[in-house]
Formats: C-alpha cells, structure tokens, sequence
C-alpha cells in the first residue's frame, strides 16, 4: 500500500505500519491504487536486518534502500522474464524493504461453453442426450417397444402398451388381415403376455408372436391344426431366445384366433383372454385361463376374490422351456354377427373380467371414439391405464359382420407391423368393401 | 489420467402432485497423480503462502510462521510457480525479492532464496485479509499458464483493518480466481470472518491451538494441494426447462453450499467450481422442484456432471417417476437423510455458538441441545465428543444439555471450526 507516507512526504527510512491505524486513517486502499502511476514501495520493515542475516546487505546492491523506491506500474502478466537467473556465483543479494502488492487484478479467464452432440430430438424440440433423456424437457426419448400398434385394414387393429406401473412392456402382438372380397374379412392375431420373474421375456414375447403369426397366415392346415402348428411355432422361439439364459428362462402366455369365413378359432396357453362381444346377444369368454385363480373358480370361489388374491397372476401353463405342456385349448365361434372378437392381455381383463363388464366397458368407449378398430383398441389401453395400468396391456380387435362399416381413417399400418403410430405406413386403403 | 465415476443415492418415486427430488451424488476421482509442473498440455501449478506478520505474532509467532513456511516450501514440488506474501494491513511480497509482482517457479535454488527470505519477517502492523487475498490474485495472475491455483492464509487475528464491506469487496473480487485454505492461530481470530473466506473460496477452515503446530499443518496441506493434480474441474447441474434448482452443496467432506457459485454453462445448466481433485470421494446434495406430472410418468430430474475444462468426465442422473404407490413413495433415501442430519447439525452448533457468544442462554441451550441430538442420529461421534466440551450433555437422545461455565474458548472455536465437518454414512 502507498498511503502512509504521502507521495510527496516521503519518510527515508521507511515506517513501520503503525498498529493502531483505523480503516478510517486509512483514506485509500487497494482499489484506489493508480496502475499507470508510478508505484510508491515502502519497506514493511524498518531496513534493520536481522542479526542473522547471511547476505552482506553490500555485497550486490540492486536497489536503493534508504528510501522510497519509484518503480513501474504492476501490470500483470508479465511472467516468464520473472523466472529467477540461477545464481551462477553465490547465493543472490536480498533486498530488504519488500515490495508493497497494490492487488491489482488481471482479467478473468472466461469458460469455453460445451460442444452440443446431436442424439435426436425430442417432441417439445429438445436435443435428446446420449442416454435419451430430452436436454430441454427431461422426457425419456420414447421407447418404440413401449407402445405400438398395428392396423392392417380397416376392421382389425391392436395396440400393445407398457402401461404405467411396469417400466417394460413384456406384452407382444402380431396381427395380419386382409378383406376377403364378400364384405368380410380374414385375419390373424396373436398376443402375447411375457412373464416378467423371467429375464428377456419380451424379447421372447415378440419372438413367439412372429413366430405364430408366422404358421397361422401361411400353412394351410384347418384353422384348428394351425392354432396348434402356430403355438409349436411359438414355443420354439420362446427356447431359442431363452437359450442364452438357462436359469431364469423367459416365458410368455399365448392366445390366437383366425378369423375367416365367418368363424372365429382360438387357442390359449396361461391367462390371455378372447372374447366374442356381438352388438346383440350375450358377450362371451372364449378361453380358459391356464391360472390358479382359474382352478379356484371352478373349485367354488368367486371370481373377484380368487382374481384379487395372491395367487391371481399364477399361471399353470405357459410357453416356455418348463412348461408342463403347450398344446391350446381351441374353440370355434361364428362371428357372422356384428360386434367385434377382442384378445387381451391381463392388463386389460384386470379391470374387467367378466365378459358383460368389458362389453360394457367397449360399448362406452365405442360411444365416445367410434367403431375405427385402432381407436377402440387405444381407447381401451388408455381406459386401463385410468384404471392403473398395473400391468402392461394388450388389445386385439376384429369388427365384425356386415353391419355398420367402421369409419375410414385414411392411413392403414403394415399387416404385421412393429410400426409406431407416429409413422404412417401406406396411404390409406380403400377402406371397407360392402 | 485421471478418471471420475458417479454414484446417484436418492429414491426417485414421487407421490401424486410431488415436486421435490433431493439426490447426493458421490463423486469419486482416482490416478489423479500430482501437480503436473512442467506439463504446458495440463497447464501449472500456482501455491501461494500467505503469512500473518501483524503485530499480535509478535517476534515468536512470526517465526514459527516463518518455520511453517518453510515446511510447505519442502513440499512444493519443483517447478511449480510460487510466492510469499507477509500480510498485516498491507501486503508484501516477501519471495520473489523482486520489485515487481511475480511468481518463481520452484528449484532448489528458488527453495533456498524463498527460506531465506522469510528472514525478512517481522511483526508489525495490524491485519487486512482482504488486501492479501487480493495480492495473492494479482500474483497468480503474472502467470496467466496457471490452471491450478492454491494459497494457504494463516492469520491470528480479527480483520480490524478492514470493514466486513471491504473484505466482502476484496473477496469477490478474487472469488474463482484461486483457492485458500485458511487456518487461524490461537483464540483471538473469528472464526466466521475467516470462514467466509474459506467458503467463498473453496478452502477449509481450521483452528491451530499454539504455534507449535504449525510446520507439520503447512507441510500436510502443501502436501494435500500437491496430490490435487486435477484442476479446472466443475460440477455442472442441468435441471428441465421449468424446472428450479433448489440448492447444490457439497455434504462430504465439508459442508459447502455451492449455490452461489453458480454460472451460467446454458440456460439450463448451472456449473460450479470444485477446487482441484485429488485421489477423493465428495459428496453432493442437489435438491431440484419440478412441475409435477401425472402418475407413471417419467423424467429426468437432473443431470450432474463434473467437467474438466470443457470435457465432462462423469454423468450421474437424477430421475423422478410419479407413483401412487405409497411404499414407494414414503422411503427416503438413507444418503438424503443422513446429511440433512449433519447439514442441520452444523446450523444447530453454528447458531447455538452465535446465540451463546451474545448472551442469549435460552437459544445457545436450545440449538447446542438439538445438535447434541443430531449428532447422536447421524452417528456424529466426533461432534458429540466436541459439543461435550461446551455442553454438558444430560440425554442426548432428547437433546438435554445445559450450558458449561468456564469453556476454553479454544474448545469453543474448534466445535464451530469443525462443524461443517461430516461423517460420511454409515454402511448399513
């Protein structure tokens, strides 16, 4: 500091800072130090070496020391001529009065903003990051085995959904169909309802559902042989996925239908469900769930009580390499009349169990989103998941019947598409014939 | 080269219309080597040593400073860049001897010059942190190469040369520009006025009872400093558009709250400088408020990184999912709950030690009491053992205490010096 003395009041030997000096003394401080003036440097001590001192203070003299020192402005930086010379011969001078620091400051180094990597973007117009987390919103990017659907003419659509307290969808469907020229229409549908006890079961679930879909649109056995073809097709594809994991071996559940002619077939393994909702007449199960609650109905007890308890979700078969059998329980159905053939998962049939309650459940969301199968389909999915959405859901439709012709919503999705619904596939078809 | 890893504890179910996500990620650095010298590529190391020569350290303190010093020199590895400065209600430039302001880069010749140099210290004048610390920033910025930055303050007395508004001033003024490890010699410094050096400045704060331990402090915080090879480092916080950062703060080892170090690295992400790393695991609480979502939905809370430079080197992730599920939501995090523990403990002590020190018998019990109870909740020994000198402590589980007559105001200044001390939590 330069305020005691004075510029212009120098004192020769130099002061020693008085102790008792206020804040108030003291008029000017660091921030009043002038760096283009010169520099007043007093010595903080008196110039009274120690009695030790080892440097002969004679020996070199690079300053003054009976004053004041005038030196230049200290304008950092200026560093690499600052380097100490080693001293070559014998130890440097030391100059006694010490320089006073005026505490002037360089400019702050400013940080380099981050380089921004492009990984996608999100629907609010956010950069997804390298873990598909939005970098604008949060959102996790979408995953596409989280939700889709499939609707592959105007009268047959389903929709898979990890609903909302799972945090991976182990459902999987497949589903083809095709207008069969007299005003009907021919299809195939598979759900299936992964175990989720089992490692990579919806893997396996997707697999088997290919896998069925696969025997069902292109053998040409009668509708029953190929529901049983189709579920050998299946189980076969559950193992080869399951080979990699010999202790926890994924599983899956099983339900198909073929639809042609007027006649609907189904087959089941476990407790994914068909139903037969015609407009009139009485809403029917098609299937027998291969379910401990299953057996404890038929022992006696109640639905609602063995379908809540513990046991509920206990399957006794599956498709899967410890599975007492795989063979489907098949039934055969006219479906001539209007109304419509839904498969599900347990997703769905866990708020509606019996056949009336989910016929009432459709005809509600019918009333509110029409008779377009994959409106209805996403409509159920999203009645389960107000209710919950415990589990994952699946929903499988067929409109049937002659009757009223569902409306045309004028995009149609591959027959057995993977396709998420923000991508359209082909132009619309030419809707319903009749 | 040095490499970080993240660990995330925090329990990410929210209940219906939740919008409070608290998370303490743990960051852990390993091969951080030592101050790299001579390495352009990593940039320098810069250690500045600054010494308490006002009058109170009279001829003896002055020396041992003088010896302390020294003993820091010996762990400056060579080629680091250095200075001393010898503080009273200015700032000298005890070494380098020159008459300009610099830096010497450390050499067994520039070893010796700095110790023999200290021979020019001598007691006088009266004390004014805020012109030290504002030195030590004109001399690191001689050398513009430095990316490591590090002082240690030894002062011994209240800053009676300066207002708090000039030290606040002088602090902003150097705040980022280096860090300083304060240490305060005897009984009759403040413990909070240097502690606001220290926070602000990324240091720590510690009380030496007499002279004598002095060298072997020096020597093990140089030593400390030489082992952080890893400088230019930042925690950075990225929160969602709407979303709020509540609080960041470092809850191991120290307590830091780091919220007001906050710069802007985007619009949504805040970076936060952490000082230079060593071989070390530290500990940070974020505390994020989203708007809330619907029940099943999933987002990213947070991102918290720590970058060196510009180059992230680890990633933690903070998640929130809304759940009706009670049993989920319910559950703290053990990590959340043990440091909120110790971060209360250290207000508790804080406050009791202010209301105590102005006569306020009824608040110091009350607070000194609650400490004495948290302290027991988080497993604190070492605090307990520290507010037992103070306090008398009837049931700890309740918080009854009663203040001690007689305390040494040296026991006193160590409880509040090592309040933001913390344990880490215990293995369950």
């Amino acid at each position: 500091m330069t305020d005691t003395p004075t510029p212009d009041a120098p004192t020769p030997d130099g002061p020693t800072p008085d102790p008792s000096a206020t804040s108030a003394d003291r008029e000017r401080d660091v921030r009043a130090a002038d760096p283009d003036g010169p520099e007043e440097v007093q010595p903080l001590e008196p110039p009274d070496p120690v009695d030790e001192q080892p440097v002969a203070p004679d020996e070199v003299q690079p300053t003054e020391t009976d004053g004041p020192e005038e030196v230049q402005p200290l304008e950092p930086p200026d560093p690499v001529e600052e380097e100490p010379e080693p001293f070559a011969d014998g130890p440097p001078p030391l100059p006694t009065p010490m320089l006073v620091l005026d505490g002037e400051l360089s400019e702050a180094a400013q940080p380099e903003p981050a380089p921004d990597v492009d990984h996608g973007t999100c629907r609010c117009g956010g950069a997804y990051d390298a873990d598909g987390w939005c970098t604008r919103c949060g959102e996790k990017r979408p995953d596409p085995r989280d939700h889709f659907s499939a609707r592959p003419t105007a009268r047959v659509a389903a929709v898979c959904d990890r609903g909302i307290r799972h945090t991976a969808n182990e459902d999987a469907m497949a589903v083809w169909a095709e207008e069969d020229g007299d005003g009907g229409v021919r299809a195939a549908l598979v759900v299936c309802d992964g175990v989720s006890s089992a490692a990579r079961s919806a893997e396996a679930s997707l697999a088997a559902a290919y896998a069925a879909l696969e025997v069902l649109t292109s053998s040409d056995a009668g509708p029953d042989e190929r529901l049983v073809l189709a579920t050998d097709a299946a189980a076969r594809a559950v193992a080869e996925v399951g080979e990699e994991f010999p202790d926890a071996a994924p599983s899956c559940t099983y339900v198909a239908a073929v639809v042609e002619g007027g006649t609907a077939s189904v087959g089941s393994v476990g407790d994914s469900r068909a139903y037969w909702l015609p407009e009139t007449g009485e809403p029917r199960r098609l299937t027998r769930d291969d379910s401990v609650a299953e057996e404890q109905v038929e022992a006696g007890l109640d639905r609602p009580t063995a379908e809540s308890g513990p046991l509920a979700h206990t399957i006794t078969r599956w498709l899967g390499p410890d599975s007492p059998d795989h063979a489907p329980e098949t039934v055969t159905v006219d479906v001539t009349a209007p109304g419509w053939l839904l498969l599900c998962s347990d997703g769905l049939w866990n708020y509606a169990s019996e056949a009336q309650d989910l016929d009432a459940v459709l005809r509600a969301e019918q009333e509110r989103v029409g008779q377009d199968p994959l409106a209805l389909g996403q409509a159920l999915v999203g009645w389960a998941n107000g209710r919950g959405g415990v589990d994952n859901i699946t929903v499988a439709l067929v409109r049937t019947g002659a009757g009223p012709t569902p409306e045309v919503s004028g995009t149609a999705y591959p027959a057995t598409g993977r396709a998420d619904e923000s991508v359209p596939a082909e132009p619309g078809q030419d809707g319903p014939h009749g | 080269m040095a490499e970080f890893t993240t660990t995330v504890h925090q329990n990410e179910f929210l209940p219906d219309g939740g919008t409070d996500v608290h998370a303490i990620v743990s960051v852990t650095c390993t091969g951080a080597g030592t101050v790299a010298p001579m390495s352009s590529a990593s940039g320098e190391a810069g250690e500045i040593i600054i010494v308490d020569v006002s009058g109170s350290m009279d001829v003896q303190g002055v020396q041992a400073a003088a010896y302390a010093a020294s003993a820091a020199l010996d762990q400056i590895v060579d080629g680091v860049w250095f200075a001393i400065v010898a503080g009273n209600h200015e700032a000298a430039l005890c070494y380098p001897n020159g008459m300009s302001a610099a830096m010497a880069r450390m050499s067994a010749q520039t070893r010796l010059e700095a110790k023999r140099s200290l021979q020019r210290l001598a007691p006088g004048g009266g004390t004014a942190m805020g012109r030290w610390l504002l030195a030590a920033g004109q001399l690191f910025g001689t050398v513009p190469s430095l990316t490591k930055r590090h002082a240690i303050l030894l002062t011994d007395g209240a800053n009676q040369h300066e207002t708090p508004d000039e030290l606040s001033w002088a602090i902003e003024q150097v705040r980022g520009r280096f860090e300083v490890d304060c240490r305060g010699l005897g009984a009759a410094w403040q413990v909070a006025e240097v502690r606001r050096i220290a926070e602000a400045l990324m240091g720590t704060v510690d009380l030496i009872r007499t002279w004598e331990g002095l060298p072997e402090d020096f020597a093990q915080l140089m030593q400390q400093s030489m082992g952080r090879g890893v400088s230019d480092t930042q925690l950075r916080v990225w929160a969602p558009q709407g979303a709020e950062v509540l609080f960041v703060k470092q809850v191991s080892p120290t307590l830091e709250d780091l919220s007001a170090r906050r710069v802007e690295v985007n619009p949504l992400t805040g970076g936060y400088d952490t000082g230079a790393w060593g071989d070390e695991t530290r500990d940070y609480h974020v505390a994020v408020r989203l708007a809330p979502k619907a029940i099943g939905q999933e987002q990213l809370a947070a991102r918290v990184q720590l970058a060196v430079g510009s180059d992230v080197r680890a990633q933690g992730l903070v998640k929130a999912r809304w759940s009706a599920d009670s049993l989920l939501t319910a559950q703290i995090s053990p990590e959340v709950a043990h440091y909120t523990g110790q971060t209360e403990l250290a207000s508790a002590i804080q406050d009791g030690l202010r209301a105590k020190a102005i006569g306020d018998d009824a608040t110091a019990t009350s607070k000194l009491g609650r400490a004495v109870q948290l302290a027991r909740e988080t497993g604190d020994e070492a605090a307990t053992s520290r507010l037992s000198r103070v306090v008398d402590i009837e049931d700890a589980s309740t918080g009854r205490v009663r203040l001690r007559r007689n305390v040494d105001k040296l026991d006193e200044m160590e409880l509040d010096t090592a309040s933001t001390k913390t344990t880490r939590v215990r293995p369950s």
